[in-house]
């Protein structure tokens, strides 16, 4: 009898975890399908072009690993682009970090206008990257441009000509890149904060830790997890990113932006090279791969968990 | 959890190539069957011919792919004449936004869009099609069609033809001049500039006519931001030809007359008008700037928004000492989709908007169309009469003996047009000199045709 009844039981909780599998799937699966049909299959097939020659009109031509030697001996603008992209992130991803940590920790303080400020700081992002490239390069506008009129105020005579200089122009996309994200990033950083506890603090200061102390041994350590979070998301989009450069230079003057994602899309788009853009991007997702991957592995010795 | 986030990561890492997409979907058949294939490197494959076949009279429906349609009026005027004409067909359009068209095309026609008429914006989309196999021949149809008379296109028919067929009829096709705004050179007392000016003469204009300062300043000439503003010039001359390398460094002396305008203020500094997004066409119409080199598309535009001035029109300066012989210009072409299903009826539509009919629209819309005849002519030399602003006179100006393309069919075009956007950028900006500029244009061009 007892038997009978466990047995029974076992089969309703296997029945009832069937059910509940079922359902689960059920969520994921609209997801699960949008992912396959548009970032799955796409990927697969960009990975066998790689390897062929194809122009959209004429039959595929598989090519073997042509494409690849070509980009690492004669495609001048992959280098150019790849060397582009690399110095566009490793400037990027500090400056946002440590930009929006400092402004988390500000508003983080009772400040006068607390909301307001955090308010104008978040506005960036919000605003749709079209209006906010208009505004910057309109302040950064090198003749008629207020930082420049400052600049010379102040006695600058030969202020730099940002966007129209090969030199100037890839700082001045960060400096765009770095003002539209930091208010999210100052966001998230702020809601870390507020979960480190307040005795932590209090302890710090009656033991006679200082300010710089303090941040060094509790607020550093409490928000790493979130910073190794932000480095992983900032990363990824600085690498892939595309459409601050074609809004604001083309890519240029000459190849100075010109960021491997924008070569992808020339070499796709407007040469019809569709298998040898579909190489440059897997180059790019290894690259992104090979990052992220080392991050993870650096996650255990550099995040502490409290 | 560690896992989970690491699939994650590479998720999100993935989409990097998610912008594939877009090529990939309708293409996995093997993008085309062998015949279509008209590879340019083998002269000897002929390319697909566009069926010749009389059209039946029975009802069909034709699918035209367009950009601007519905901003535009003279395409609704011209499709309800043609469909007052042939009532049996039926024209359904097709529209793509007009920045990114070329490329939207592309795409289109790769996953073998059925499109029977296809407008390009110009030689190096068509040239690019045509190397995909994505249009029709033209050379049968053009032979059987005996009130088709290729004569009244100047020229501009064989010039739309790749490895000696012919791909395309010209729907429109623009001069470039430099437009003057009278009234500033009569205040300056300054005689109006002429056809056959020099470089040198052009520059010395544009100073006299250069005054004022800060908000107030008024610019001796405009020179928009396009690589055709400087290379138009040696171009209208045959100094200079897009797909030879060879003529580039004749460029240079251009380049540096250009720049020292630059260095003096008489222009508008090139990185100030590509950062502020600057329109050539307000600068003009407010009155800061006397000259402005651009396309005869800018007739249109000056009638119905000039008013309170007046303005001319003369030849583009050169130091080849050439007057108005040669016109340059780019063509709007119009071709048949190689997965047309109604390639008689797309013929029909064709010769109709690039024929007499059409052109006569085009021009009383003040747009110059690339079938040239005595009408459209006239329909221009009258425009003062509806718009006193405008000179006498333009027509000498559309209908040049030779009609020199901007862009000469090359299947190598497109890729042409990238890099020489980019020199040009480097110029401008000073970033390189011009003969350094110039010659990394020569070497990056020379490598591609070569590949």
């Amino acid at each position: 009898m007892g038997k009978e009844k466990g047995a029974g039981t076992s089969a309703k909780k296997n029945s009832l975890r069937a059910r509940k599998t079922l359902v689960a799937y059920s969520f994921i699966m609209p997801n699960l399908i949008g992912f396959f049909v548009f970032t799955f299959v796409p990927i697969v097939f960009s990975l066998f072009l790689s390897f062929c020659e194809w122009d959209s009109g004429n039959p595929i031509k598989f090519v073997g690993l042509k494409n690849f030697i070509y980009m690492f001996t004669k495609d001048n603008s992959f280098r150019i682009s790849l060397l582009n992209t690399v110095y566009y992130t490793v400037v990027t991803v500090p400056v946002t970090l440590a930009l929006s940590l400092f402004l988390a920790i500000l508003m983080n303080k009772p400040l006068k206008g607390r909301v307001f400020f955090r308010s104008v700081l978040f506005f960036p992002y919000v605003a749709s990257l079209v209006a906010i490239a208009v505004v910057w390069m309109a302040l950064f506008n090198p003749d008629r441009g207020p930082v420049n009129n400052v600049l010379m105020a102040i006695g600058i005579s030969n202020p730099p000509r940002w966007a129209a200089s090969t030199t100037w122009a890839m700082p001045t996309i960060i400096g765009l890149t770095v003002w539209k994200g930091m208010g999210y990033y100052m966001i998230v950083y702020l809601a870390a904060l507020q979960g480190v506890s307040r005795d932590l603090y209090e302890a710090a200061s009656l033991d006679g830790a200082n300010k710089w102390q303090q941040f060094i041994n509790i607020t550093w350590p409490c928000v790493t997890p979130t910073t190794f979070y932000i480095l992983v998301l900032l990363m990824v989009s600085t690498f892939k990113s595309y459409d601050i450069m074609y809004i604001t230079t083309q890519g240029g003057p000459g190849e100075a932006t010109k960021v491997l994602a924008y070569h992808i899309y020339n070499q796709a788009f407007v040469s019809a090279k569709f298998g040898y853009a579909s190489a440059v991007a897997m180059i790019l997702l290894a690259i992104i791969v090979l990052v992220t991957l080392v991050q993870f592995r650096f996650e255990k010795k550099f995040t502490s968990y409290l | 959890m560690k896992k989970r986030r690491l699939a994650a990561g590479i998720m999100a890492a993935t989409m990097v190539v998610g912008m594939l997409a877009g090529c990939g979907g309708g293409s996995s058949s093997g993008g085309g069957d062998s015949t279509t294939a008209a590879p340019v490197e083998t002269t000897t494959a002929a390319p697909v011919q566009a069926e010749v076949k009389e059209a039946t009279g029975e009802d069909v429906t034709i699918k035209v792919a367009l950009w601007d349609y519905s901003n535009t009026a003279y395409y609704k005027t011209m499709i309800d004449a043609f469909q007052a004409k042939y009532p049996n067909v039926k024209v359904e359009v097709v529209e793509f936004t007009a920045d990114e068209y070329d490329n939207v095309v592309v795409t289109q026609l790769s996953s073998k869009q059925d499109f029977d008429v296809v407008f390009t914006k110009g030689t190096p989309a068509l040239s690019a099609l045509i190397k995909q196999g994505h249009i029709y021949a033209l050379d049968d149809l053009i032979a059987s069609d005996s009130s088709f008379d290729k004569s009244n296109y100047s020229g501009l028919v064989d010039q739309l033809s790749l490895d000696g067929h012919t791909y395309a009829l010209p729907f429109r096709y623009d001069n470039n001049l430099i437009f003057y705004n009278k009234d500033l050179f009569d205040a300056a007392g300054v005689p109006y500039p002429e056809d056959g000016m020099t470089m040198k003469e052009y520059h010395e204009l544009a100073a006299k006519l250069t005054s004022g300062d800060g908000n107030e300043k008024v610019y001796g000439a405009h020179i928009h931001t396009w690589p055709s503003n400087v290379y138009q010039y040696p171009n209208r001359t045959e100094k200079f030809n897009f797909a030879d390398p060879t003529t580039y460094e004749n460029l240079i002396p251009y380049y540096n007359e250009i720049l020292a305008m630059q260095d003096e203020g008489l222009v508008q500094d090139y990185g100030v008008l590509k950062s502020s997004n600057i329109h050539y066409s307000g600068v003009f119409y407010n009155q800061q700037a006397a000259m402005l080199q651009i396309g005869t598309w800018y007739i249109n535009m000056l009638c119905e928004n000039v008013k309170d001035f007046n303005w001319g029109a003369c030849a583009l300066p050169n130091d080849e000492g050439m007057a108005n012989e040669n016109c340059i210009g780019g063509v709007t072409p119009v071709s048949i989709g190689a997965y047309a299903k109604h390639p008689a009826e797309a013929w029909q539509f064709m010769t109709f908007v690039c024929g007499e009919e059409g052109a006569k629209t085009l021009a009383e819309c003040g747009i110059v169309p690339g079938y040239s005849s005595d009408a459209v002519g006239a329909i221009f030399d009258a425009l003062p009469q509806t718009y006193p602003n405008a000179p006498e006179g333009l027509s000498k100006y559309l209908s040049c003996e030779k009609n020199v393309m901007e862009q000469p069919m090359n299947a190598k075009n497109k890729e042409i047009d990238t890099i020489m956007q980019e020199q040009h950028s480097a110029i401008m900006t000073k970033s390189v000199s011009a003969e350094e500029g110039v010659q990394q244009l020569i070497d990056r061009v020379t490598e591609l045709l070569a590949e």
